[in-house]
Parts: C-alpha cells; sequence; structure tokens
C-alpha cells in the first residue's frame, strides 16, 4: 500500500480535505491525528505572552500624537467597536448546564488522551459503547463529508452517563455530546465555541466546537 | 486594538527580551498607522501588519544577528517514513511532553522554522498569508512548515 506523504498528511489536517486511503490505513489515520495534536499543542504552548497594559497606553498615546492620521483608522476602529459588541452579546446569556457540556469539551481538547476508543471507523466506535451506555444511537457513514469521525468516550453530564463522539475537520475538533432522557441545552455561543443541541426521539445530541454554528448545522443534519 | 495581543507574543518569540519586544510592537502600530493609505484593501489585514513587525525587527539589531548567513532551503529534505503499524512514537511523546518542553523546543528552533510555526500554527494564518508575510513561495512555507514541525518531534524524543 502506497503511504501518504508527510506533505499531504499536512495539508489534509490543515484543510480538512478528503483522502479515501486514511480510511483504509492505521498508520497514515494515526499520523494524521497526530498531526493535528501537534499543531493544537503548538498553538497552546506559542499563545506564551500578553502585552502588557503599559505598552498598550503607550501605543494609544503616540498614535494618539498622530492623529491627523486617524482618518484612515476610522472603519477599523469602528469593526473593532461592532467586534466587541457582537463577543459581549453573545457571552451574557449562557445557561449554567452548557457551560458545563463546555467545560467537558475543553477538557477533552486539553487532555492527552481524548477518546477511549480511537477509530475512524463508525462500525468500531458504536459497539464500543454497547453495554458502556443505557442506550443506543447510530453513527452516519461521514466519508463523503468534510468531517472524520476519530473515536469516542464515555462522559457524564447531569449525573447521567451519555457518549461522546470526537469529529475533527482540519484543524478543528467537534465534540458530539449523546444523552437520554434529559433537556437540551440553548444553542448559544461562548468564548469562541458554539453550541448546537437537538431531540429525537428520547435522544438529545449536543455539538460544540470552535467553528461556525452554520458547519454545526450541517453535521446536525447528518445525525439526524 | 486590533491584533495588540497577537503581535506582541509574536514579538517576545522574535526578540525573548520584553522591553525589545515593546518596542517593536510600538514600532510597527506606529508604521502600521502612517502606512495605512498604503494598505490595499482586499488583502490580508494580519498578514500586513506581521508583515511590517518582522522588517521590522529584521532591521533591528538583534533581527540583522538572527537571519542566518546560509539559505536553510539548501539541506536535504531527508523523507519522513510511516510505520506500517502500531502507535506513533509522537502519539506517545505528545502525551508526555508539557507545555513548557514544547515551548523549550519552539525557543531552541533556529528563527526560520519558528517563524514559520508561530505564523502558521499560532496565528493560524493560510500558507499564502504566511507567504505573503515572509516574502517567500507558499512550496517553501510547507517544507519549512514540515521541517519545524519535525525539529519539534525531534526535541521532544531527545
Amino acid at each position: 500500500m502506497t503511504h501518504l506523504t508527510p506533505e499531504e498528511i499536512m495539508r489534509i489536517a490543515e484543510e480538512g480535505s478528503d483522502a479515501p486511503h486514511l480510511r483504509e490505513c492505521n498508520a497514515c489515520a494515526n499520523a494524521m491525528l497526530e498531526e493535528v495534536r501537534l499543531r493544537g499543542a503548538i498553538r497552546n504552548a506559542g499563545r506564551r505572552y500578553t502585552a502588557p497594559d503599559a505598552l498598550r497606553a503607550r501605543v494609544m498615546r503616540d498614535l494618539g500624537s498622530d492623529r491627523r492620521r486617524w482618518r484612515g483608522w476610522l472603519p477599523l476602529a469602528a469593526a473593532a467597536v461592532l467586534v466587541i459588541a457582537a463577543i459581549t452579546m453573545i457571552v451574557v446569556p449562557r445557561p449554567p448546564d452548557a457551560r458545563e457540556l463546555i467545560d467537558l469539551h475543553v477538557t477533552m481538547l486539553a487532555s492527552p488522551n481524548p477518546v477511549d476508543v480511537l477509530s475512524t471507523d463508525r462500525h468500531t466506535v458504536k459497539p464500543w459503547f454497547e453495554g458502556r451506555i443505557p442506550f443506543a444511537f447510530d453513527i452516519p457513514e461521514l466519508g463523503a463529508t468534510p468531517w472524520r469521525l476519530v473515536g469516542g468516550r464515555v462522559v457524564y453530564w447531569q449525573q447521567r452517563p451519555g457518549a461522546m463522539l470526537q469529529l475533527i475537520r482540519g484543524n478543528h475538533r467537534i465534540s458530539l455530546f449523546i444523552f437520554r432522557e434529559t433537556a437540551e441545552p440553548r444553542n448559544h455561543a461562548a468564548d469562541g465555541f458554539h453550541l448546537r443541541a437537538w431531540r429525537s426521539g428520547e435522544l438529545v445530541y449536543v455539538l460544540i466546537a470552535d467553528v461556525p454554528d452554520e458547519e454545526l448545522a450541517q453535521i446536525e443534519k447528518l445525525f439526524r | 486594538m486590533p491584533l495588540f495581543d497577537a503581535l506582541y507574543n509574536y514579538a517576545r518569540w522574535l526578540v525573548h527580551e520584553p522591553a525589545e519586544a515593546e518596542d517593536l510592537v510600538q514600532e510597527t502600530f506606529l508604521k502600521g498607522f502612517r502606512g495605512f493609505g498604503s494598505f490595499a484593501p482586499g488583502t490580508n489585514f494580519k498578514a500586513w501588519m506581521f508583515r511590517i513587525l518582522r522588517n521590522t525587527f529584521l532591521s533591528s539589531r538583534s533581527g540583522l544577528r538572527a537571519v542566518p548567513s546560509i539559505s536553510i532551503d539548501e539541506e536535504p529534505d531527508e523523507a519522513i517514513q510511516i510505520a506500517d503499524a502500531g502507535p506513533t512514537p509522537e502519539a506517545l511523546l505528545l502525551q508526555q511532553a508539557d507545555r513548557q518542553q514544547l515551548q523549550k523546543a519552539i525557543e531552541q528552533l533556529p528563527l526560520v522554522f519558528r517563524e514559520v510555526l508561530l505564523l502558521g500554527d499560532v496565528e493560524e494564518l493560510s500558507y499564502r498569508e504566511i507567504a505573503e508575510t515572509l516574502s517567500i513561495p507558499v512550496g517553501t512555507v510547507t517544507s519549512r512548515l514540515l521541517r519545524a514541525r519535525r525539529k519539534v518531534r525531534e526535541a521532544l524524543t531527545r
């Protein structure tokens, strides 16, 4: 079997593009997951320094003395104000139960072992949950989609066991939580994460990731 | 102020000394501010600001010291073989490597690798934007990123 080159693995990890070979080859699938994990770890380690307030003040003072040039920056300043306003608006309503799920997702992102069953094959992941959680669910075929299944684990939320599936697209890791007999949290966004929840029969599904809500809506369609 | 922390973070990774990094950021904003008229709408503002910071750094004393005297692209690019089975060694080492070890590994990278890693993995610029910022071809961005990550992996296994 011809393996993917490191360049191809890097590009797939970057763009989340489709590579049928990854579904057949564990070595390349593992190499790609490691690539994604290393990038995440580098990103985390690389965000190391925060600008001191004194510097901010110094730069503002500098720019202030260059006042005649402010006109050029006005659209930018306006855009910054809009962004801050948008962030404030979406952060304020945060139901407490949803916060717990986002914490679970973040814990998973930080964990060196985010999944207990590591497989891109839904026929491996789904049976793994049998006997571990008190309900069954279906995992759709993701082969033709930009998302790839990575694996899953059992999680607890509101004293109930549930399933957490992990999907990836490029650098983005997406958690899908599945619980039974519980109320679904409200869709919302906080701290750069979007949460999208829906009910299907007695099961409640909750998607969380740092991707736009539209993308979560597309994943929702696949699982409905 | 847009990009303030990101530019400061990048500057600190380039020069280490807090005071020097602060001067770099201050100068970058002044240059950006004064040259905003020359910023072409539709191009990437973030890449543009990072390019100003990098050019300011390169013309500084530590920047001149940091520039390598030989072209790094002349190094042979040894191939990586993918094992046929079993967990990759990276899986194990990444589990063990903590943030500080990783930071040390990034710190010890030669400038050309460190900056491509910071722009790509930390700032999440696209290959094209990195190419624009560093004034190098996109193909060079790809090969430098590959080699930078390989060097990080090697540093972690040492």
